[in-house]
């Protein structure tokens, strides 16, 4: 019983992760139609930041956040503004391929400029564990399950409430209208790229406090952020909490009960499995094509 | 004689009922008008008739055959074709191949019968000029045509015309009319969808009136036109003739 | 161009590479050019789906994988002969492409895409996990298969050789075909098309089925080439990348384009992967981003259309 109670927690905490890191992915899709095939750069540069900022300048890495959410933010508006709006009103085939060439040239480039080393943050508070009745519960994967709770609230109230939001919601409802309305839709574009590539970078410099790091491991973060947004439903913000949630429990109890590599097996299974069932989402408010 | 029924038609979507009890008979060689104010159910019942949407009651009956339900395709092949409002050429094919996909299959002819075929179907519809040209770079009205000799391509009985006249201008129009006329000569019917008043009345033996999914008044065009319910549809209040 | 001199220019071609190997090319050329020959013919499969029906598939290596896996197995466990293993191969891909072909090929788009995806990954993972979970010895997970020696390269040549020209061959006569021409609608306009009485559902899944038998059998020969066989070497994302890459790059859905694309990419790795590995990969980026952006149609789809605009002009 303790062992189900653990792996499901494991599982929860995960799940936060993933989220944290899809809800951008979701945002951009939602947005501007773009599947970012990038996505799981955007987690590594993150990752990287902090990385260098802990290794090079001796920051704690929570205080690298600010510097990761900028920097990201600044990278994603540029590539967007500059590379992919040229693409946006071309069919979405054309943009998943441009994504998926600058993918190619950052996956690479970090490694050819990094090299291929596994790399840790390892500060003196890493590995502090709550210990609960018997049952762990890391730290810093807390936090960043807090991280993610704040993500989807910040990114949902910045959509609703402020002028900035309101415009990429009418964007992403009716560009056209969007446009007649005054709002400058190509300059409303950059920025939502630049916010997804911002948090995703966050929860990259978070990942990077417990999790190794290597500049290939963008692929594997950029197929869950597909998974988990799949399932909590592509452009639906809160969905990528669901999503997480639901993939990360999976995920934990079939490693747990299973092994972990059938864990990998069992997620395409139920990515495929979603597609062709539900593919609107598991609460069913997912953009459907 | 009946060539195509509709009987008790009523799709939903979700809470809406587009489509509601709808009854309609269509015989060989007859133009009916469809006509109704915007979201009256007609491009929907086009959809159930062509096989797009699966109809929630009711069936529609082609030459005595129940096909409702029946996938698109096999309905084209079985006799009715549907020209849609958006035109949707095959962009990146050339005019002729797109008449030709029409004849390779939804008549099932061999490549060299079904070129023939829409070398010809080309010319009697006037595209005979336009032959070679990639169909995503002709004018309008040539793509509206061209979705009719798409249509007749596939060997069609019955041809489902969407808004196929929708902005051209009074000369177009006339040509069209007596394009249809001549397709009504060789022994088709057609059930036409139009919101210019002048060509619908002008061109149809008989009218259907939808509003908000159900049929309110059928008959001749001078019927329909003085029906009341048909007014007020369309007026949103009666029209006091004192 | 007329027929007859296309046909002709054709044959030649074909008849030199035919001589070739015996007028003295080395044996690293051998290797190359059926290396080329390869990628052709994998690139064209790919190219039958994605360039004339307009369904980008991302999990073509599922189909290669599983043709290597079954030929490895039938002729390392089974010694069952060289060439009835790669057409088992074939007939197991293209057995397989059936059901995850119906529900897929319904998706739209990016999520066709992904579907496609998540099955060529799901069966890498299978094959790892499937001994250990389920306590067989069977596909030996991560060790590998190791198949029996095979021939010299020059074999591999001649066999390359015409499987190019059979994947070559079969898309010119999709092309010309009613087949060909339903795809293509389907590619245009689907919903169209399928108004238009061509059965859009069964067409895809030919298309689908067609690709994966002849994918599969490749993966067979290259898995008898390579001799050892992991499921990180055939199921590896990167082979379905560099298809899409190649198409890309020579122009998806035209007949030649897998051809110009196969061949420009395999030189420029050759030329590059040994000083920088990580270089070949970047240019390859570049090449993409630098394809969609600059010339979406790749090399023989640009050409073709600056042809066909010549001549329309020509005829007015």
């Amino acid at each position: 019983m303790q062992l189900f109670i653990q792996s499901l927690i494991t599982g929860i905490l995960l799940g936060g992760v993933y989220a944290a890191y899809s809800a951008g992915f979701s945002l951009i899709f939602g947005v501007m139609g773009v599947v970012n095939i990038f996505h799981g750069e955007l987690v590594m540069l993150g990752a990287f930041v902090t990385y260098w900022m802990f290794t090079l300048l001796k920051i704690d890495p929570f205080l690298t956040i600010p510097f990761s959410l900028v920097s990201m933010f600044v990278f994603g508006f540029l590539v967007q503004r500059y590379v992919i709006n040229r693409v946006v009103e071309a069919p979405p085939m054309i943009s998943y391929i441009l994504t998926f060439g600058i993918h190619l040239i950052i996956a690479y480039s970090a490694l050819w400029v990094w090299t291929a080393d596994f790399r840790t943050v390892t500060t003196s508070y890493s590995g502090f564990n709550a210990d609960i009745g018997g049952i762990i519960i890391p730290y810093a994967r807390l936090a960043t399950f807090g991280l993610a709770l704040v993500v989807v609230a910040g990114l949902y109230i910045l959509l609703h409430k402020s002028d900035v939001g309101r415009a990429i919601q009418a964007t992403a409802q009716d560009k056209e209208v969007a446009r007649l309305m005054g709002v400058k839709v190509h300059r409303i574009y950059a920025i939502t790229f630049g916010i997804g590539a911002a948090i995703t970078g966050v929860a990259g410099s978070l990942i990077a406090t417990y999790f190794i790091i290597y500049p290939q491991m963008g692929l594997p973060y950029t197929i869950i952020a597909f998974c988990v947004v799949v399932l909590g439903g592509m452009g639906y913000i809160p969905g990528a909490l669901w999503g997480g949630l639901a993939l990360g429990i999976v995920q934990s109890l079939t490693a747990t009960y299973f092994n972990s590599g059938l864990s990998g097996a069992f997620s395409f299974i139920l990515l495929f499995i979603m597609l062709i069932v539900r593919p609107a989402g598991i609460v069913g408010k997912g953009i459907v094509e | 004689m009946t060539i195509l029924e509709g009987k008790n038609v009523t799709k939903y979507f979700g809470a809406l009922t587009a489509v509601n009890g709808v009854h309609f008979s269509v015989k060989r060689g007859e133009i009916l008008g469809m006509i109704g104010p915007n979201g009256a159910g007609k491009s929907t019942l086009f959809n159930v008739i062509a096989g797009v949407y699966r109809p929630d009651q009711g069936e529609v009956v082609l030459n005595g055959k129940d096909i409702s339900g029946w996938k698109p395709h096999r309905i084209c092949r079985a006799g009715i074709a549907k020209t849609s409002q958006i035109v949707q050429p095959f962009t990146q094919m050339t005019v002729f191949e797109n008449v030709l996909v029409g004849g390779l299959h939804g008549k099932g002819l061999p490549i060299s019968g079904a070129t023939k075929e829409a070398k010809e179907i080309l010319e009697f519809v006037g595209l005979g000029g336009l032959v070679e040209m990639p169909s995503g770079s002709i004018p309008v009205p040539a793509r509206r045509r061209l979705e009719l000799a798409r249509a007749l391509a596939t060997g069609a009985e019955v041809i489902l015309l969407d808004e196929n006249m929708a902005g051209l201008n009074p000369t177009e129009i006339e040509e069209v009319l007596k394009l249809l006329r001549e397709i009504r000569k060789q022994g088709k019917t057609l059930i036409v969808v139009e919101h210019i008043m002048r060509a619908v009345m002008g061109i149809s033996d008989r009218i259907i009136v939808l509003n908000y999914g159900e049929k309110i008044a059928e008959g001749t065009p001078s019927e329909v036109a003085n029906n009341e319910k048909v007014i007020e549809a369309y007026l949103g209040a009666k029209i006091c003739f004192a | 161009m007329n027929k007859k001199l296309a046909v002709l220019i054709a044959v030649a071609v074909v008849l030199v590479l035919l001589i070739v190997p015996n007028l003295g090319l080395t044996g690293y050329m051998v290797r190359l050019l059926a290396i080329i020959f390869l990628w052709i013919g994998k690139t064209g499969c790919w190219n039958i789906v994605a360039g004339y029906t307009g369904y980008i598939d991302f999990g073509a290596v599922g189909y290669f994988g599983i043709g290597s896996y079954v030929t490895a197995l039938l002729m390392a466990k089974a010694q069952v002969p060289f060439l009835i293993s790669i057409l088992i191969g074939g007939i197991v891909s293209g057995l397989i492409a059936i059901p995850i072909g119906l529900p897929t090929l319904r998706l739209k788009g990016a999520y066709f895409g992904i579907a496609t995806l998540a099955f060529a990954e799901a069966m890498k993972q299978i094959i790892l996990e499937f001994d250990k979970t389920v306590g067989v010895n069977f596909f030996d997970g991560p060790h590998g298969i190791t198949l029996p020696m095979g021939p010299g390269n020059l074999f591999f040549y001649y066999l390359g050789l015409v499987v190019m020209l059979a994947v070559v061959g079969i898309t010119y006569w999709t092309e010309r075909s009613k087949f060909g021409y339903g795809l293509r609608a389907i590619r245009e306009a689907e919903h169209a098309a399928e108004l238009s009485g061509v059965d859009t559902l069964k067409a895809k899944i030919e298309a689908y089925v067609l690709s994966a038998f002849f994918l599969g059998m490749i993966g067979g020969i290259e898995a008898y080439w390579l001799t050892y066989i992991t499921p990180h070497m055939v199921f590896d994302v990167m082979i379905t990348i560099q298809m899409v890459v190649m198409a890309l790059l020579g122009g998806i859905g035209t007949l030649f384009g897998p051809v110009v694309g196969a061949a420009f990419l395999t030189i420029i790795y050759e030329v590059l992967h040994r000083d920088f590995q990580y270089t070949y990969a970047i240019i390859v980026g570049f090449i993409v981003v630098a394809v969609v952006l600059l010339m979406p149609k790749g090399i023989v789809g640009t050409l073709n259309m600056k042809l066909r605009t010549h001549r329309v002009k020509q005829a007015e």
